[in-house]
């Protein structure tokens, strides 16, 4: 049986080879200043009226596979959650609050509140300079952990109830499956970026659906760290092993 | 004049990734990493692609080293309470 | 190629190579004051890059470095503490240094940009570069003494 698998692999690793030597025979020549796909892009991206082409491929031109994306990082989001849970011979302990040093303490409890703010406002802006939901979602979901690192670990666990954050993941996911939905619904193609008014372009109006998408990433991709992060927290800092096991 | 800049980043870039894997324990790989991902966002910002530098930063300036010292950290513990249960 | 490039370039060619060398070699206290000097040797590089390509859409990337760049320190500073107690990795003059050189490139882009937002945006993050180098330093002098596996 075993050298029937490696036969069929083998066929089919010939197939794809093949298919990859014509394909990279037929690419455009390397280091040019032009490039087909490029200018294509571009002109679409300022016929929508988004300022950040990058932002116009991610969440107009190809927003089919940002939402694969965004489902690979909920898929692995709740792996970890599964393989990190509490298990039978393990029991919670929770650590004495640390005493950290004051300066420390005032900078974390300061920047806490600018780092969410540069987040949220990364997002806002990601049809317009370089960023958007993912980014800022990253961000924001860091500064909450200062907290941790600043005061410790029971002070975090006040602001985070990970009940919420696990149901925001999945609504935002669902927003965004919702959006693209609704053109469906007008008669167009899936997350086609036709329902909404273009706006002024390099405002913060602009671009039809690509900042109701920013926003649905910025809040599933925030709320999958924090939910990530809350079980390696419990892990390394809770969670022990019963003795004797 | 400006591809030197490229050249340095990339050299820089090179020199460190090797550095970050001849590193044995995981804690100074940490450390290194840390030092990868910000030199790796200044890379693509010297190559004109801000959108994919600002995501560098964000995940490897202060989410990656979180999450590797934090299983760190995790065995470490185990390591020593098995010592004080034997 | 202008001024502001060259600037750039060696502010992330000799900072780079320098925080390079100090993180790969040595006892734990070198390497976590150089993961802290790659904040400030690279912060200050954005900006310069930022107005040497004429792009002002890259002051952002030096904003999010100068907020999570510390963030990553204090992580090496509250999660090694172990290792740390036995010699505090005090490094106050490199840390100034640092801070003076950063706060000479801001002050030379804002007078090169001229009074508006973007004046008032280059000062913010000159003010959070400078501050989270200064607590970083101080976390990582023994700021996390007090604190046993939390």
């Amino acid at each position: 049986m075993n050298r029937l698998r490696l036969w069929l692999l083998a066929v089919g690793g010939a197939g794809l080879a093949a298919l990859l030597v014509a394909a990279c025979l037929d690419l455009p020549g390397f280091g040019g200043r032009h490039h087909p796909y490029g200018d294509r892009a571009v002109q679409a991206s300022l016929a929508r009226h988004t300022a950040n082409t990058i932002s116009s491929v991610n969440f107009d031109q190809r927003a089919y596979d940002t939402l694969g994306e965004m489902s690979i990082l909920f898929a692995a989001v709740l792996g970890c959650v599964v393989l990190l849970r509490q298990a039978r011979d393990e029991h919670r302990a929770p650590p004495e609050p640390a005493e950290v040093a004051r300066p420390v303490r005032r900078y974390a409890l300061l920047v806490l509140p600018v780092a969410l703010v540069t987040g949220l406002y990364v997002v806002a802006h990601g049809q317009l300079s370089p960023g958007g939901g993912f980014q800022g979602g990253v961000v924001a979901a860091t500064a909450l952990h200062l907290l941790y690192l600043g005061a410790d670990y029971g002070a975090l666990e006040r602001v985070r109830p990970l009940g919420v954050y696990e149901t925001s993941d999945a609504v935002a996911v669902c927003a965004y499956l919702v959006l693209g939905l609704a053109s469906v619904l007008a008669g167009t193609a899936f997350l086609a970026n036709t329902l909404l008014p273009y706006g002024t372009f390099n405002t913060l109006s602009s671009g039809g659906a690509v900042p109701l998408l920013n926003a649905a990433v910025g809040m599933e991709v925030a709320s999958a760290v924090v939910v990530l992060l809350a079980h390696f927290l419990d892990q390394a800092v809770e969670i022990e092993e019963e003795h004797g096991s | 004049m400006a591809d030197a800049l490229i050249v340095v980043v990339l050299l820089l870039v090179a020199a460190s990734a090797t550095a970050a894997v001849a590193q044995r324990d995981p804690a100074r790989q940490a450390l290194v990493l840390s030092f990868l991902g910000t030199l790796l966002a200044a890379l693509f910002t010297v190559l004109q692609a801000p959108d994919v530098g600002l995501s560098q930063l964000a995940v490897g300036s202060a989410l990656t080293p979180l999450l590797i010292m934090l299983c760190v950290r995790k065995i470490r513990r185990r390591g020593r309470s098995k010592e004080d249960a034997r | 190629m202008n001024g502001w490039i060259l600037a750039a370039t060696v502010a992330l060619g000799g900072g780079g190579a320098a925080a390079l060398w100090g993180v790969t070699t040595g006892p734990p206290a070198r390497r976590v004051i150089a993961q802290n000097l790659t904040t400030s040797a690279f912060c200050p590089a954005l900006l310069l890059l930022a107005q040497g390509y004429g792009r002002p859409a890259y002051v952002d990337l030096a904003l999010l470095l100068a907020l999570l760049g510390p963030v990553g320190t204090l992580v090496f500073a509250r999660l090694l503490s172990d290792d740390l107690s036995a010699q505090d990795a005090s490094a106050w003059g490199l840390t100034w240094t640092a801070a003076v050189l950063g706060a000479a490139a801001v002050v030379a882009l804002c007078v090169a940009v001229g009074p508006g937002r973007a004046m008032v945006k280059l000062l913010v993050i000159g003010v959070l570069l400078i501050g989270g180098n200064v607590i970083a330093s101080r976390a990582l002098a023994g700021g996390f003494r007090g604190v046993r596996g939390g």
